[in-house]
């Protein structure tokens, strides 16, 4: 089988030739390729050659075109702070709707310009050159994450407090810019699309089964329409919401290291795919081959067989290549 | 007479509205701030604190609460220092150089405040040079360092060398702490103490202060 096949045997309820192996990469990638993460952010034939390169290196079964998550706030205006090597940060101190008024005059970007054009760019080569034989993964936020990059995380908190209503005209806006982006990325040949959405694990059970669960919801489905998978990456604490993440739809779930995989397995039942829960850098980048692959056993007996080999986040920049070699081992050696 | 319980529910339940109304009554009636902010918001914090620990509050409800505290402040910081009362402790807190997340310092900047500290808040992408002037200028004994990137942790060690070259590292503790932070890295930069959660922050400033960070 080649990763394609792997993966979608994985989530078409297969029988996989060995477990698939769909780590993120991002500065790690861009290190491999010996390409300051700065350029690999802004220019996607860089972005695709460090992919590439990784996946060669580390025989991942999927390439991803994510890279941060500026690129929708970045061709709406918002005011970001560019790094020579790591990723763009959107300043919260210059939120683009700071003054909620300004949501009302807002139109949705065009995922044919900018920043998302790049993304969109990344996907069509990358499916070009490896989408035979590996999964393309398009990227696009969530609905709680693009409104605290819209909005500014501290206040987006805030606001779920003084004004409901506006929180749900802003999800809305993000479901809507997310889905047009969705699609530019699917029509470019992305064969499954991950959707982030971090500032959800902040806000507890009661705000995520409200506000953000309906959303995401909406943004799964209409992406499933578009004839694609969705992976769900919520990274941080997502413990009390697990059972809301095994509603959205989400072919494959992450967990980061906070989310115990067997009470995720407990609250989405045993058909739910599941990937992580490996601490990126306690356990990944700190470890040894050998409490790496320790690690990656307790996660997949947890698991059992819907699972599929990943840390619990991003794989950070400074983990050792026999570290991920040891991630590699591990998938192509269990099913 | 000012229902001063209705402080602690106010604060608790994150109404500012509510603080600063029976703050201004309190303090109207001859109410001493000391009291209010002793047995009223601290208290409060510390409840806030204990279900944001126990997953039973999480960042909306803390930095609810935290706006409902700060408000009171506003109205009882003055009379503090007008009275030379001191606080718990002076600490300046920031993300450092090259990190603009700042969400997690927020919330240890809230509970130090609630927790009966002064903070100074120098922000976000925090240059090695606005911590050292805060402890030479205005009296920090306590330095918190925020990082929310495993790129960004270097700029922990630069920040806490630039104190030793300035030669003030002695005359304050430092404290880290950030997702991808550890004990093992506080220790191997040369921090005097690492929290993994805001709460706890609060009793390792206390520590620290206690352990002798020079007034």
């Amino acid at each position: 089988m080649n990763g394609k096949e792997r993966i979608l045997a994985r989530l078409q309820n297969g029988t996989p030739d060995s477990l698939p192996l769909m780590p993120i990469t991002m500065m790690y990638a861009g290190d491999i390729a010996g390409i300051p993460y700065g350029v690999y952010a802004r220019n996607h034939e860089a972005l695709v050659q460090a992919q590439l390169a990784v996946a060669d290196r580390f025989d991942f079964d999927y390439v991803s075109a994510i890279s941060d998550p500026a690129r929708e706030a970045s061709d709406l205006g918002a005011a970001i702070e560019w790094f020579e090597d790591q990723p763009p940060a959107i300043n919260e101190s210059k939120a683009l709707i700071h003054d909620k008024a300004v949501l009302s005059g807002l139109a949705l970007p065009d995922p044919a310009a900018g920043r998302m054009n790049d993304r969109v760019c990344a996907v069509r080569m990358l499916a070009q050159k490896t989408g035979a034989t590996r999964i393309v993964e398009g990227w696009v936020e969530g609905p709680c994450a693009m409104a605290a990059d819209l909005r500014g995380l501290n206040t987006l908190m805030l606001d779920f407090g003084d004004d409901p209503d506006f929180v749900e005209a802003l999800f809305d806006y993000a479901v809507r810019m997310e889905l047009n982006f969705a699609q530019a990325q699917v029509d470019a040949g992305a064969t499954l699309i991950g959707v982030g959405d971090a500032a959800a694990s902040l806000v507890g059970p009661r705000i995520y089964q409200n506000f953000v669960l309906p959303f995401e919801k909406r943004l799964l489905a209409g992406i499933r329409a578009m004839g694609v998978p969705v992976r769900l990456h919520i990274c941080g604490n997502t413990r009390r919401i697990l059972k809301g993440m095994g509603e959205t739809g989400a072919a494959i779930v992450d967990l980061d290291y906070p989310a115990p995989v067997n009470e995720a397995r407990a609250a989405m039942g045993e058909q739910q795919v599941l990937l992580g829960n490996m601490d990126p850098v306690r356990a990944l980048r700190d470890g040894t081959p050998e409490s790496v692959t320790a690690h990656l056993e307790e996660c997949h007996a947890q698991a059992g067989r819907n699972y599929i080999v990943g840390a619990g986040c991003e794989v950070p920049r400074g983990t050792p290549i026999a570290n991920v070699e040891a991630m590699t081992r591990f998938a192509r050696t269990r099913q | 007479m000012a229902d001063l319980q209705k402080l602690y529910d106010a604060v608790l339940n994150g109404d500012q509205k509510a603080a600063i109304a029976v703050t201004e009554q309190a303090l109207a009636e001859g109410i001493t701030p000391l009291d209010l902010i002793t047995n009223y918001m601290v208290p409060a914090m510390d409840e806030v604190g204990r279900r944001f620990e126990c997953e039973d509050y999480f960042v909306p409800e803390l930095l609810l609460s935290a706006r409902a505290m700060k408000g009171s402040l506003t109205l009882i910081r003055p009379l503090l220092t007008a009275s030379g009362i001191e606080p718990a402790g002076r600490v300046a807190i920031g993300t450092v150089k090259g990190d603009l997340h700042d969400i997690g310092k927020n919330l240890v900047a809230s509970m130090l405040e609630g927790g009966g500290f002064e903070v100074i808040d120098l922000g976000a992408d925090v240059p090695p040079e606005k911590f050292i002037d805060a402890i030479q200028n205005k009296g920090v004994r306590v330095v918190a360092l925020s990082a929310l990137l495993t790129v960004t942790m270097p700029s922990m060690r630069k920040t806490i060398d630039a104190l030793k070259e300035a030669g003030v590292r002695d005359q304050v503790k430092v404290m880290v702490g950030g997702a991808p932070v550890t004990q093992q890295f506080a220790e191997e930069i040369g921090a005097d103490g690492y929290s993994d959660n805001a709460n706890a922050a609060v009793a390792l400033a206390r520590k620290l202060v206690a352990e002798g960070a020079p007034a």
